[in-house]
């Protein structure tokens, strides 16, 4: 199973680059990302990157508050529509999420969505009846 | 000019005959006093009669006390009549620690409404005025000390109670109310309501005085709500232990509050020291009561700095003028009305699993409104990724320490590391409000 890297992010001048500095000292790879806001002052930033455990153990170190969350990867056709296309099959599969990421792959000219569900274990099996087909960390993760 | 007061008898006594009133007082008291368990005791260790008293300079001589005994001898130590005689007590919030409890007898309680009547005169309010208070009844004094007030001087009472502004401009407009007691904050949001109603409160109600206190507001925000209502608006000062509001009032001169020495023998002491200083000089204000007669206090430090004001008033009253309260000789502070100790908020986080040990308070001005910005760290290792779950913790502690201390705070959860970590005295409170120097402490929710 895949993991994203789930990080408690202030909204203040500098905080960001403080993770990402963390991350270029490690030599971890960001291969994709997504940051919200929120009204509070805070968000979350979700991180796909090449070494989910190696990142968490160099954030956790330096007193970030980090989490590895599961996360399903599917693939889709990276063209106009290839979204729309996935997204309906998840949706008759009956499976909501939470947040996504998404990033494509130029040499195979295709892209991976990434979900965050409440029940991982049932979603999975909602997606494998429908037949669709669930990615390899190590894909996920740009290593192959 | 006719010079005109609710009791003329007391209000312009000489300088002798009041010193002469408040000696015979305080013997009174240090009897009354001398019922209670724990003045019974101290006034045995310390050698301290009734008839001591001959000069009212003597009242050095005497303990000072402190929100520490009372807490301490909570509830009941202080109390110097069976509890059958009592008919009324009122209490500070708070469940961490002992609430601070005053009892009064019909006789307090008829004092009390007798010195908020004078009060209200003071302030030019007579029995011809529709008095509307805008403040929370209940334990709190704002509330019923006023309104016993309202209805001691003869004007129409409205017990409006705090909030629900497009009532309490409804309950203007039915009634022609001409006069109201609220806290200053409180009456740039109401402003605001009657803008997006399309009513201007200078030319669709008939107010002509607001009684304001109970938050720190300077001369500054007085001008602006007197010209936001086309108002007079005057100070009032109290705090619970000395009954709540009532006990210094700001005249039609309003240039500092009559701080009434017929009920209270007043003295401002250096607060590291305790030694007084002289008239004019800032300290720390201590009060007796000199005529309460269930639970009398001698030497109260309430902690409020604030200094005598030299001279006479135009208005012709003897009874001394205290300045605004310019701060607190220790670390309460208040907000949104309330009486906030740091120490109330720390018991609250501290019972939360998912905080961490620090935590800083903000104090600071928004749109015009005083709001408490609280910081608290998120424990690393409780942190999962989900945002409903922190969303959901900030509502909790939003909710608890609302139910705490009475203000609803402003929560924000940051990271952790980012708040400075406490070694010894650690600064857990910013004061970055706009008017954040004067303090009164009179509770209303």
């Amino acid at each position: 199973m895949a993991y994203e890297v789930s990080i408690f992010l202030e909204n203040k001048i500098g905080h960001f680059e403080r993770i990402t500095n963390v991350l270029k000292e490690t030599k971890i790879n960001i291969r994709s990302m997504a940051i919200n806001d929120t009204v509070n002052g805070w968000g979350i930033l979700n991180l796909l990157v090449d070494d989910p455990d190696k990142a968490y153990e160099a954030l956790s170190e330096k007193g970030i508050s980090v989490a590895l969350r599961k996360v399903i990867a599917l693939e889709m056709k990276d063209e106009a529509g290839g979204l729309d296309d996935l997204l309906l099959q998840v949706a008759q599969a009956d499976v909501n999420f939470n947040n996504a990421l998404g990033r494509t792959i130029q040499e195979t000219q295709t892209a991976i969505l990434v979900l965050n569900v409440d029940d991982y274990e049932e979603s999975i099996a909602k997606l494998n009846a429908k037949g669709i087909k669930i990615l390899e960390d190590q894909k996920v993760y740009g290593n192959q | 000019m006719r010079k005109e007061f609710w009791q003329e008898d007391f209000e312009v006594l000489g300088k002798n005959d009041l010193k002469k009133l408040q000696v015979e007082r305080l013997n009174a008291t240090i009897e009354h006093a001398a019922r209670s368990p724990y003045y019974k005791t101290l006034f045995q260790q310390k050698n301290i009669h009734k008839g001591d008293i001959k000069d009212i300079a003597q009242i050095r001589d005497l303990p000072f006390t402190t929100k520490q005994d009372l807490r301490e001898n909570f509830p009941y130590g202080f109390l110097t009549l069976p509890k059958k005689e009592i008919i009324r007590l009122h209490s500070s919030s708070g469940t961490t620690g002992n609430p601070t409890v005053i009892f009064h007898n019909r006789h307090d309680l008829n004092s009390w409404a007798n010195l908020m009547a004078r009060s209200l005169f003071c302030a030019g309010i007579r029995d011809t005025d529709v008095f509307q208070n805008i403040c929370g009844y209940g334990l709190f004094t704002g509330g019923l000390g006023f309104q016993y007030g309202i209805e001691t001087l003869g004007a129409l009472s409205i017990p409006a109670g705090a909030g629900n502004s497009l009532r309490q401009i409804k309950l203007m407009q039915d009634y022609g109310t001409t006069a109201a007691h609220a806290i200053p904050s409180y009456l740039g949001r109401l402003y605001e309501v009657f803008q997006s109603a399309g009513l201007d409160p200078k030319k669709d109600t008939k107010l002509k005085t607001l009684v304001i206190g109970a938050e720190p507001h300077t001369d500054e925000q007085r001008k602006r709500i007197e010209e936001m209502f086309g108002v007079r608006a005057f100070n009032s000062f109290g705090l619970s232990e000395m009954n709540g509001p009532g006990v210094a009032f700001e005249c039609e001169y309003q240039n500092g509050l009559h701080i009434w020495e017929d009920a209270y023998v007043v003295e401002i002491v250096n607060p590291d020291t305790l030694e007084p200083v002289p008239d004019g000089e800032y300290g720390e204000l201590v009060m007796t009561t000199l005529d309460r007669q269930s639970m009398p206090l001698i030497r109260y430090r309430t902690r409020d700095i604030t200094r005598i004001i030299p001279g006479k008033c135009e208005c012709g009253r003897t009874h001394r003028r205290i300045d605004r309260i310019t701060g607190r000789s220790d670390d309460m502070f208040i907000i949104k009305g309330c009486n906030v100790f740091p120490m109330q908020i720390e018991g609250v986080l501290m019972k939360i699993p998912e905080v961490g040990s620090d935590y800083l308070i903000t104090l600071v001005t928004l749109n015009g409104t005083d709001e408490m910005v609280v910081e608290v760290e998120v424990k690393k290792e409780w942190f999962k990724g989900d945002i409903r779950r922190l969303d959901n913790l900030t509502k909790m502690i939003t909710a608890q320490i609302r139910d705490e201390v009475l203000a609803k705070p402003i929560v924000k959860l940051v990271e952790p590391g980012y708040i400075p970590k406490s070694e010894g005295k650690a600064v857990r409170v910013v004061d970055n409000r706009v008017n954040g120097v004067t303090k009164e402490n009179i509770s209303c929710s």
